[in-house]
């Protein structure tokens, strides 16, 4: 763990309910003149304080389900309930809203504001939040130094390593204390050590009772999680919480 | 609202500053167009005003000249002039009357062989203000003949005649070419130096009081005028306009003209340059407008994957649009203010050019500032330059969030 | 003497002689009974009064030198097309030409006249000319046609000047846009550019290929902006050849102007896009794929 960090005040109870259900999901694009389905009828069902990797070889489908996971596209067939909620009922301002307040995100490239400073870009949801400049200023603070950079706060992403740009990404993801914190390939971009100082602070997120679901084909990311699903031609072909073993090859 | 708009103005200012030299170009292009349309606007109000201010410089609202002419548009006079003007100031709505009667004078022995002059009544005069010495007194009677005429003068007859204030010379009229003798001489005494409103600045000119310009020009011109100017009790149009009518109904012989008509001619005459003001105005418009619009369009293209996140991340689609439309907003306004103190350079420069027109009164301006129209003018160049943002800002807006996603992981 | 050798300006009032003609012409008549009655007199009018009063030659109209006057009866032997003289454009009023010695007359000028146009032998010095006569000169002057040129073509060279400044601040703001979009559009392009270099093209290689590309953007807009400036110099000429009712050319693209349009078009372009590429391949290509 980076040292000088403190407990992040995240309220988050923990509970066997199911934060997200998918029921019978698919997803179909066309591409050209042909219909190509990346998710093909994918029943799952994630708690509240899980830890889930989704694996799979590429263009298995692991992305395109993680967007259907955050309300960030809406399913062909089937529904996706986060919380209750049928994403394929809401409206795109209720979709932006719930995405804003109950789901955080993180990406394989960071894709933080190059001209803004690390406490700006965490500040950018809490702003969205409607959160006066004091209490934002403190919230990104906290977070800052709940992911070690307390002192890197006015650094610009380029005057930050890779590491370091994913932990402010990291930090942006937990700013409004969503129920759900999503990543896409969070450690595909680092190298080897500091993809494993990140694994640290992710086991430390799921620790304080942050509900994880990553996509990854990080063997060790696969073994820090509590539960993996690992996907083929867009469906399930195992879950480790159905009592299979996972296949991390 | 204030607390988003705050961060998304540090965004948008941040997206500005992102690429220095691209941002200063697009300021500069932005600066320069807005210049040219203040230009424009100047220009086309400026005409206008000058002529408006300099028409009515001494109150005089009408003009009455010979039928069908403007005045001192030709050599034409009218006779009768006693009786018109006396007409005139019987009005109870005509507060004054000034009379004037213009002519060439030859001066032999000088170096300037002739001299424009012009006759005037020195208490109601409205066509020269007096810089140094003494004005034309108002005579009495007639100035006896061994005795110098009062003359006031302006500065360049002072340079072409290499004469000072003080100094005497002589007038002739009625010249006989065959014989070699003037029909009548008076010597004239330079009394004044004053600015001539309506006269060209490089057109020298003599000013002597109007019974004897008559005198020095003969029996012909005993009671002849070119032009009267009359000044009415109330100064707005509709009183202007019912004298103007009264005139027109009772004095046959004359053409009066309110300083509406009188700027509305001369507008026809520089119509010209009103209309390629407003050409090159809307030219300037159109290049601020596709400068913010191609500037906002490929800032957005390049950031698509960035915008795609930030409504990942919650932020709504007007969101992103207010956060576009502020980076077209920021680039207007600073183009905006680089260009208003261009623009009033450069509005120097042209109205040095143009003011070197042949025959212009010395006071008239082409360019000349007007704030309203000037404001009115840079505001639609910026509400013109957020509104270039307005389509891209629609097209990051609406982003499709995970197609945009996947290929910018692809990309 | 002629029509334009010796003129006098004077305003004249012309009435149309309507409604008049078989009572005045009797009055002319009964006053000059037993003598040979008068000639009556031609004069030339200018087309725009000829169109707005709908004479002709041959119609008959007063002429008097004071309105309120009886004047005389003339007739319109000739309409004359008015010069293209741009000092002249923007003036309204209608012109009319007597003979000297009718306007004289008319006026009661006696022998006067305001100028007179004198043209010398072959072989004369116009200069040793005009001294001769300046020397022996009482109440005028004389002056070369050419220095009278020169001074009535003032209006031309300010105007000329005016044109040639608008132009250069066109010609500025033109620049910077064609720099600002060309830099814009090759930065669009900086993957695609970083590709090239890691591919082992040199760097003198693209800058030749993205000038010549700006170049060829230039010389295209031009041949587009010679096409609108061809089309807009005709509308141009069509409106204010209606509006001021002369045969004046406002509007004249020649092929110096062509020229001129594309040498600055094309030299905008090729140093924007020379500046846009040097910027770009000066850049490591690692750099410009965002790595």
């Amino acid at each position: 763990m980076p040292s000088g960090k403190s407990s992040l005040s995240v309220s988050v109870s923990a509970s066997a309910e199911a934060v997200i259900r998918c029921e019978q999901v698919v997803r179909e694009y066309t591409v050209g003149e042909s219909r190509v389905a990346a998710v093909r009828g994918i029943d799952l069902a994630i708690a509240r304080g899980e830890f889930v990797a989704i694996t799979g070889p590429s263009g298995c489908g692991k992305s395109t389900l993680l967007h259907l996971l955050g309300a960030i596209d809406v399913p062909s067939q089937g529904r996706v309930l986060i919380e209750g909620r049928d994403t394929a009922t809401l409206s795109d301002r209720e979709a932006t809203a719930f995405r804003l307040r109950r789901i955080g995100f993180v990406f394989q490239r960071f894709y933080l504001m190059p001209m803004l400073s690390a406490q700006e870009n965490v500040e950018l949801p809490l702003a969205e939040a409607g959160l006066p400049p004091a209490a934002r200023r403190a919230r990104a603070a906290e977070l800052l130094g709940y992911v070690g950079l307390g002192d890197r706060r006015s650094h610009r992403p380029t005057q930050l390593s890779g590491g370091e740009q994913q932990r402010v990404a990291i930090a942006r993801a937990l700013a409004n204390a969503p129920a759900l914190v999503l990543a896409d390939e969070p450690t595909g971009e680092l190298d080897v050590a500091t993809g494993e100082r990140l694994l640290e602070l992710f086991a430390q997120l799921h620790a304080d009772g942050t509900t994880l679901v990553f996509v990854t084909h990080d063997a060790r990311v696969a073994d820090s999680a509590s539960r993996v699903v690992r996907l083929l031609d867009g469906r399930v072909q195992q879950d480790s919480a159905a009592g299979m073993m996972p296949d991390t090859a | 609202m204030p607390l988003i708009t705050g961060m998304r103005g540090t965004l948008a200012l941040a997206t500005l500053r992102r690429h220095p030299a691209r941002t200063a170009l697009a300021i500069l292009g932005i600066a320069v167009a807005a210049a040219l349309l203040l230009d424009m606007v100047m220009l086309a109000t400026g005409m206008r005003e000058s002529f408006r201010s300099l028409l009515l410089t001494r109150g005089y609202q009408l003009r009455v000249s010979p039928k069908g002419t403007l005045p001192f548009d030709s050599e034409a006079t009218i006779d009768g002039a006693s009786a018109i003007v006396s007409a005139l100031r019987a009005n109870p709505e005509i507060l004054a009357v000034s009379p004037s009667l213009g002519t060439t004078l030859a001066m032999p022995g000088s170096a300037l062989p002739s001299v424009f002059t012009l006759g005037l009544e020195p208490d109601v005069q409205g066509d020269y203000a007096l810089d140094t010495g003494d004005d034309l007194p108002v005579p009495q009677q007639a100035t006896p003949d061994d005795q110098p005429l009062p003359a006031v003068v302006n500065r360049s007859f002072l340079l072409r005649t290499g004469r000072r204030l003080g100094d005497t010379l002589t007038v002739s009229a009625g010249l006989d070419a065959q014989l070699r003798t003037a029909a009548r001489s008076r010597r004239v005494q330079l009394r004044g130096e004053a600015r001539f409103f309506y006269v060209p600045e490089e057109t020298p000119v003599l000013a002597l009081p109007l019974a004897e310009v008559r005198r020095l020009l003969g029996p012909t011109y005993r009671d002849r005028m070119s032009l009267a100017m009359a000044g009415t009790r109330r100064g707005d149009s509709a009183a202007v306009e019912s004298v103007r009518r009264w005139i027109a109904e009772t004095q046959p012989r004359v053409t009066a003209i309110s300083t509406e008509t009188a700027i509305r001619q001369v507008e026809e005459r520089l119509s010209y340059f009103r209309q390629l003001a407003f050409v090159l105005g809307a030219i300037s418009l159109g290049i601020g407008f596709l400068l913010v619009a191609t500037l906002v369009t490929l800032s957005v293209n390049e950031r698509r994957g960035e915008i795609a996140v930030l409504r990942a991340i919650g932020t709504p689609r007007t969101g992103v649009l207010q956060q576009v439309l502020l980076e077209g907003l920021g680039l207007s306004l600073c183009g905006i203010v680089g260009g208003l103190g261009l623009g009033l350079l450069t509005a120097r420069w042209l109205n040095g050019i143009l003011r070197d027109f042949p025959g212009l009164p010395a006071a008239f301006n082409f360019f000349v500032w007007s704030p309203q129209a000037a404001w009115q003018s840079l505001l639609l160049l910026l509400v013109s330059g957020t509104a270039a943002g307005l389509l891209p800002a629609w097209r990051a807006a609406s982003t499709p969030i995970a197609h945009t996603l996947r290929e910018d992981a692809i990309g | 003497m002629g029509w334009g050798r010796r003129g006098v300006l004077a305003t004249l009032i012309v009435w149309p002689a309507t409604g008049l003609s078989a009572q005045a012409a009797d009055t002319i008549r009964a006053s000059t009974y037993g003598r040979r009655p008068p000639a009556v007199r031609g004069i030339a009018i200018d087309t725009r009064m000829a169109e707005d009063l709908g004479l002709a030659p041959g119609a008959r109209v007063r002429l008097s030198a004071a309105p309120g006057d009886s004047g005389e009866m003339v007739e319109v032997a000739a309409i004359v097309e008015r010069r293209a003289d741009p000092a002249e454009v923007a003036r309204r009023e209608y012109r009319v030409r007597t003979h000297l010695d009718h306007l004289q007359g008319l006026l009661g000028l006696d022998d006067r006249v305001d100028r007179f146009a004198i043209g010398v032998r072959s072989g004369t010095a116009v200069d040793s000319a005009v001294a001769r006569i300046n020397h022996a000169a009482f109440g005028f002057r004389a002056h070369p046609s050419r220095a009278v040129a020169v001074e009535s073509s003032r209006t031309f060279q300010v105007v000329e000047r005016f044109h040639r400044a608008i132009g250069f601040i066109t010609v500025v703001a033109s620049a910077v846009f064609l720099l600002c979009l060309l830099l814009l559009s090759i930065e669009e392009r900086k993957r695609d550019i970083a590709a090239l270099r890691l591919m082992g093209l040199s760097r003198r290689t693209v800058v030749r290929a993205l000038v010549l590309e700006a170049a060829l953007v230039a010389l295209l807009g031009c041949v587009l902006g010679a096409g609108i400036g061809t089309v807009a110099s005709w509308l141009v000429n069509a409106h204010f050849q209606s509006l001021y009712r002369t045969p004046l050319l406002f509007a004249l693209l020649t092929p110096g102007i062509f020229l001129f349009a594309t040498g600055t078009s094309l030299l905008l372009g090729v140093a924007a896009g020379a500046v846009a590429a040097w910027r770009l391949v000066r850049t490591p290509p690692l750099t410009l794929m965002g790595r």
